[in-house]
């Protein structure tokens, strides 16, 4: 017990220092920048407590397109590493095809994807479905293979169809791919949401927000606008991990 | 084994590819601060000042002056060797200038305002376009004839500070910019609108207006509301320093302005040879386009009836109705302070001098 509330306070005194130190000067001091440069945590805090209702509207915006978007790209990734597990002769192309979209930037996809698309939302939809596709297809493949040999053999003595060694072994063996892939994705659905709204046709959500503050010089509203959307990515993330440890609770006993 | 010695390999690289760009970086860095002692000593010597210009947006015929003062020498023979950086959509004039990344900038007025009411330290010394450029253009088959025809319409700008015009114009005329139509944020190609995918789009005269036209439409297919007309113009392309830098390099930016204006009256004069100068510097853009650009321009620098020995001129009730708009519009939260620290002529004074 004693442990574990050291665990917690050692970071979070190192929070508390860092964010004190960011108030009284310290980085300023080091970088040598100006309160209107990098505005510091009370006036960060203040500003977003007066913007909130726009805020949290615009945080609205980006989450919900970056959750649709991962939860088709992670179904279609998903969809591919099982095609290329049932069909490894041709099925292996589309992993290779989605590895290779992986590589693409999304600095370049957003605006193609504004060309193909005409509302804000779709165009984000969009770019995120891309960006999660890879690392599902890439993790679902893993866990759909990485089985146990004899597993498969006593499946096989048994005379088990392809279809029940997939819902009785290699989906639940994915379990723990699918968990670590959607950890993944959950980071970088909203990276790719936000920067996906610098080029969007749209002038709602957090990345058009940021964008569009800092270029005005309303520094401070830009920065409340990355820590709601840090604050967002981590409440996510904490979502995604006790999902995963109901889940693979229920995993584990089946072993 | 084989391995190991593969990752000390790539180990010893990444360490030798450190260490040399950071000895690169440490040179320019000495050779900046070399430059910014240099004295105002000029062409005697032989030894040139350095000065670094930050466009507000690409290498085009928008900054044909300073091309073509740079390509006829005019900088050299006020003794300046003159760099000028590009801009682009991320690359914030204000932010450039106040950081020592360039000297001098060129911007928007109202965004030097916004700039200067939050604390930076600068200060606007030269007015190079006299009107407003922008417009906002439709298809002549949506029916937008005047403003109020927008409501309901979606309507594009550029936003980062370009939508003050836009909501000037539709608040004088009865609109309200969030309930009465959808403002969207436009690219920087006009395909949205020729795709229909928004109404109106903004377009500045020299770039935009000419790409709609270059893309097969007709003057007559268009509906342009023009921001000068309308009674919302708002300044745009100037130049401004930091404050502490024009303290200690007064004569340097006289004879920067000085070289400036020559290279704009004779680019206003001659666009045709200033499209052409500035499309050998940056090919980006067509030299047909360059050419309808620096045509355009001139009509901005050197509006009808203004005298070109006066380029660079102050309007002082010009940049007061900017400030007013920017004020009126929501730009600013506070009215902006105009006087000889954020807004000076003397130094044009000086340079237009006999």
């Amino acid at each position: 017990m004693k442990s574990k509330v050291i665990t917690i306070l050692w970071p979070l005194a190192f929070g508390i220092a860092l964010i004190l130190a960011w108030q009284f000067g310290l980085f300023h001091k080091v970088l040598d920048l100006k309160p209107f440069q990098l505005p510091v945590p009370s006036e960060i805090a203040s500003t977003l407590a007066a913007n909130l209702p726009k805020a949290l509207k615009d945080c609205g915006v980006t989450i919900s397109g970056a959750l649709v978007g991962m939860i088709i790209g992670s179904l279609m990734g998903f969809m591919i590493a099982a095609i290329a597990t049932f069909f490894p002769k041709w099925g292996y192309g589309g992993m290779i095809v989605v590895t290779a979209l992986n590589a693409v930037p999304i600095v370049a996809l957003s605006p193609i994807m504004n060309l193909w698309f005409s509302t804000g939302m779709e165009q984000k939809i969009a770019v995120v479905t891309v960006v999660c596709m890879a690392a599902m297809a890439i993790n679902g493949y893993s866990g759909l293979n990485n089985i146990n040999p004899y597993s498969i053999d006593l499946m096989h003595s048994v005379a088990a169809s392809e279809w029940t060694i997939f819902k009785k072994l290699r989906f639940p063996n994915s379990l723990p791919y699918i968990f670590t892939a959607s950890k993944i994705n959950i980071a970088s659905s909203i990276i790719a949401a936000i920067i996906s709204e610098y080029f969007a046709a749209s002038t709602s959500g957090l990345g058009f927000g940021i964008k569009d503050n800092l270029r005005k010089a309303e520094m401070a509203m830009g920065w409340s606008y990355i820590v709601v959307a840090s604050l967002a990515g981590v409440i996510l993330y904490c979502v995604i991990l006790l999902v995963e440890r109901d889940a693979l609770k229920w995993h584990a006993s089946q072993k | 084994m084989k391995k190991s010695k593969f990752t000390s390999l790539l180990a010893v690289i990444i360490l030798i590819l450190l260490v040399a760009t950071g000895c690169s970086s440490g040179n320019s860095a000495a050779t900046t601060t070399g430059t910014g002692t240099s004295g105002a000593d000029k062409t005697t010597s032989g030894k040139l000042d350095k000065v670094t210009l930050q466009l507000k947006w690409l290498p085009q015929s928008q900054f044909m002056g300073y091309y073509v003062a740079q390509a006829k020498g005019y900088y050299k023979d006020a003794g300046i060797d003159i760099e000028i950086l590009p801009g682009g959509s991320d690359i914030i004039p204000e932010q450039q200038v106040y950081n020592g990344v360039a000297n001098i900038g060129v911007t928007w007025d109202s965004s030097l305002m916004k700039y200067q009411s939050k604390g930076w330290g600068l200060v606007q010394v030269g007015q190079i376009f006299q009107k407003s450029a922008m417009l906002l253009v439709s298809k002549a088959s949506s029916g937008i004839n005047s403003p109020k025809d927008l409501k309901g319409k979606k309507v594009g700008s550029w936003f980062g500070g370009n939508e003050y015009e836009i909501y000037a114009l539709l608040e004088a005329n009865g609109l309200n910019k969030d309930t009465d139509l959808k403002m969207v944020q436009q690219d920087y190609t006009m395909n949205q609108l020729l795709k229909d995918e928004i109404d109106a789009t903004s377009a500045m005269t020299y770039n935009e207006y000419g790409l709609l036209l270059e893309s097969g439409l007709k003057e007559s297919d268009l509906h342009v509301l023009n921001m000068n007309d309308a009674g919302v113009a708002m300044l745009e392309d100037c130049l401004f320093v930091n404050s502490d830098w024009i303290a200690k390099n007064e004569d340097l930016y006289v004879r920067f302005l000085k070289a400036s204006i020559k290279g704009w009256a004779e680019a206003c004069a001659n666009p045709e040879a200033a499209g052409k100068v500035v499309f050998d510097v940056d090919q980006s853009v067509s030299l047909a386009h360059q050419v309808y650009m620096a045509k355009e321009v001139a009509k901005l620098v050197v509006p009808k009836d203004f005298d070109p020995a006066k380029i660079g001129y102050m309007d002082m009730a010009a940049i007061q109705q900017t400030a007013d708009l920017a004020l009126k519009y929501g730009l600013l939260s506070k009215p902006a302070v105009i006087s000889e620290n954020t807004f000076t002529s003397k130094y044009w004074t000086k340079a237009t001098a006999k």
